[in-house]
C-alpha cells in the first residue's frame, strides 16, 4: 500500500463524517473531501509526517466548507438562510482550535459506546441516527409521544457525552500514570 | 425546567431534520443568548454528528479519486506529446544540417553522455552497437559523444548488466572505479557501486579480461565465474557464481541466498528508495535468503521478513522505516 492510500484509507471516512457537519447534501460532501485528496496529491504534502498531514486536511476541509457555505448563501432560498448561518457559525467555531470528537477520537470507540447504554437510549440512537427515521416515524413505531421521543434522544446523546468525555478522562489519567 | 425541555426537544428536530424555518430561527437565537448555550448545542451536535454507520465507501472513493487522476494524467500526456513532436522536428531540421554540412572534427570529444538512474527504478539503453545495457537504480552510465561502433568505450557506477554486441575487431570497454573490463560480445553483470565495501562482476556467457586501475595485467573470468574485489584493501577473489540470482534484477526479480542482514538492508534500500534504519547489532550474523517479483511493496516485503525472521519494523516517517530486532517465539 502507498503511502497516498494509507491516508485516504484512513482518514477519507472521517473527513467525511466531518464534512457532513457542516454540509448537508452528501454529494458535496464526497466532492469537497475528493478536492482535499486532490490536494495534498498534487502539492505532495502527504509525505509529510503524519501529524501534520491530520491537522492540515481537517482544516482544509473546514476551509473547504466555510467557501461552499458562503455560496450556498447566495443559492440558496431565503428559507435556508437559518440553517446555513448556524453551519457557519460551527465551521468558525472548529475553526478557532476546538476539536471534533471525529478528529480527535477513534470512530468505533465512539460506536462503541453506544453497546453500553441503556437498552432504551440505544435503540433510539438506531432508529433515529442510523436508520434515518423521523421523530414522527419513530413515535408511531414505538407508540410514545412525540415529545418523549425527542427528550428521549437527547438524552441518549446526553449519556454517551457523559461517557465519552469520562472515557478521555481515565485514559489521559492512564497516560499521566505511565509516565 | 419545562423551558429547557423545549429547546432539548428543539435541538432533536434540528439534528433529525424536521424543523421548520421559524423553530431554526428560534434556536438560534437561543443559541446567541449566550457561549454556554452556544457550547451545550455544538456539543450535542457534535456527538451525533460522529456517531457513524459501518457503511463505508472509501475504497469506491479512492477508485474515483484515481479515476480523476488519470483522466488529468493523460490530459497532459496530450499536451507533452504536442512539445515532442516540436522537439522531434527541430532535431530532423538539425540532423539534415549537420549531414549537408561536413563538419571538419570527425572525432566531438569533449562532451560526455550521462545515463543515470534514480534510486528505485531501473533502466535499459541501446547503444549505438547495438550493445544493451540494462542499469540498476542508483546507477550511472556515461559514454563520450565519439562513441561508435568502433570506438566502444563506456563507464559506470552503480550496477548494470551488459550484453555486448560481438565485434573481435573493436573491443567493448567498461571502466568503473576499480577495474576495466575488456570484451568483445559477451553477457555480464558489473556491480560498482562507490558505497560498497565490494565490487564485482559476473560472467554470464563469453569470455571477458579484467584490467586493475594502475596495472598492466589482465585477469580473465570464466563464464559462471565472479570476481569480487575489495574496494579498500584491493585484494581480490574468485568464486563460482549463482548467475540466476545475481542478474534476476534486470528482469524485476530480487533474488538473495544466504546474503548478510547489511547486504540485504542495502539493496533494499536501493531498490525501493527507502531509509531502513537498524538498530541493536543482533541482525548482523543473520543470513537471508529469499525471492521476490520486485511487484511487492516495501510493506509486502517487510511484512515477509517480519514473518520469516526475527525483525519487526515501524514505519517512523516519509520513506524511513525503523527495524527492530525481536526474537521469534517458539510455538
Amino acid at each position: 500500500m502507498t503511502e497516498f492510500d494509507y491516508l485516504f484509507g484512513k482518514y477519507h471516512r472521517r473527513l467525511l463524517l466531518y464534512t457532513l457537519k457542516f454540509v448537508e447534501s452528501e454529494s458535496d460532501a464526497l466532492d469537497i473531501v475528493q478536492n482535499v485528496f486532490i490536494a495534498i496529491w498534487e502539492n505532495e504534502k502527504y509525505k509529510q509526517k503524519e501529524d501534520l498531514v491530520q491537522a492540515y486536511l481537517f482544516n482544509s476541509i473546514r476551509n473547504g466548507c466555510l467557501n461552499y457555505l458562503k455560496h450556498q448563501r447566495i443559492v440558496q432560498k431565503f428559507e435556508n438562510r437559518t440553517s446555513i448561518q448556524l453551519s457557519e457559525m460551527e465551521a468558525l467555531h472548529y475553526q478557532s482550535g476546538e476539536k471534533s470528537l471525529i478528529e480527535r477520537e477513534n470512530l468505533k470507540q465512539i460506536n462503541d459506546a453506544i453497546d453500553s447504554l441503556p437498552v432504551m437510549y440505544k435503540e433510539i440512537i438506531v432508529l433515529s441516527r442510523f436508520e434515518g427515521l423521523k421523530n414522527s416515524e419513530i413515535a408511531n413505531q414505538l407508540n410514545l409521544p412525540i415529545r418523549t421521543v425527542e427528550t428521549r434522544v437527547f438524552r441518549a446523546l446526553s449519556a454517551l457525552k457523559e461517557k465519552i468525555s469520562r472515557k478521555s478522562f481515565f485514559t489521559l489519567l492512564f497516560f499521566r500514570g505511565l509516565r | 425546567m419545562k423551558d429547557k425541555e423545549y429547546t432539548e426537544n428543539l435541538i432533536v428536530r434540528y439534528l433529525n431534520g424536521n424543523c421548520t424555518p421559524e423553530e431554526q430561527k428560534e434556536l438560534k437565537a437561543w443559541i446567541e443568548e449566550s457561549a454556554d448555550k452556544r457550547n451545550e448545542f455544538l456539543s450535542i451536535k457534535d456527538i451525533w454528528d460522529s456517531l457513524n454507520t459501518p457503511k463505508d465507501n472509501t475504497t469506491e472513493q479512492l477508485a474515483i479519486f484515481y479515476k480523476n487522476q488519470y483522466t488529468k494524467i493523460k490530459r497532459s500526456r496530450i499536451v507533452w506529446i504536442h512539445s515532442f513532436s516540436v522537439i522531434a522536428a527541430i532535431l530532423i531540421v538539425g540532423l539534415i544540417f549537420s549531414v549537408l554540412v561536413p563538419t571538419n572534427s570527425t572525432k566531438r570529444s569533449g562532451s560526455v553522455q550521462i545515463f543515470s538512474v534514480p534510486l528505485g527504478s531501473r533502466s535499459k539503453v541501446i547503444l549505438a552497437d547495438g550493445t544493451e545495457v540494462s542499469l540498476n537504480s542508483g546507477s550511472e552510465l556515461k559514454y563520450s559523444s565519439g562513441f561508435s561502433s568502433t570506438n566502444r568505450e563506456v563507464s559506470l557506477t552503480g550496477e548494470g548488466f551488459f550484453n555486448v554486441k560481438s565485434d573481435p575487431k573493436h573491443p567493448f570497454t567498461v571502466k568503473t572505479s576499480d577495474f576495466d573490463i575488456k570484451v568483445t560480445g559477451t553477457k555480464f553483470n558489473v556491480c560498482s557501486y562507490l558505497d560498497n565495501k565490494f565490487s564485482t562482476t559476473t560472467l554470464a556467457e563469453g569470455k571477458i579480461g579484467l584490467q586493475m586501475s594502475g596495472s598492466s595485467e589482465i585477469l580473465n573470468v570464466a563464464p559462471g565465474e565472479k570476481f569480487q574485489i575489495d574496494r579498500e584493501t584491493k585484494k581480490f577473489s574468485f568464486s563460482d557464481a549463482d548467475v540466476e540470482s545475481e542478474i534476476a534484477w534486470k528482469d524485476g526479480e530480487f533474488i538473495f541466498r544466504k546474503i548478510p542482514f547489511p547486504d540485504l538492508v542495502q539493496r533494499l534500500e536501493r531498490c525501493y528508495d527507502v531509509k531502513l534504519i537498524c538498530s541493536g547489532s543482533e541482525l548482523q550474523n543473520y543470513a537471508f535468503t529469499g525471492r521476490f517479483k520486485n511487484q511487492e511493496t516495501i510493506w509486502q516485503v517487510l511484512d515477509a521478513l517480519k514473518l520469516t525472521s526475527p525483525i519487526d519494523y515501524q514505519k517512523t516517517t516519509f520513506r524511513e522505516f525503523k527495524i527492530i530486532y525481536k526474537p521469534l517465539k517458539n510455538k
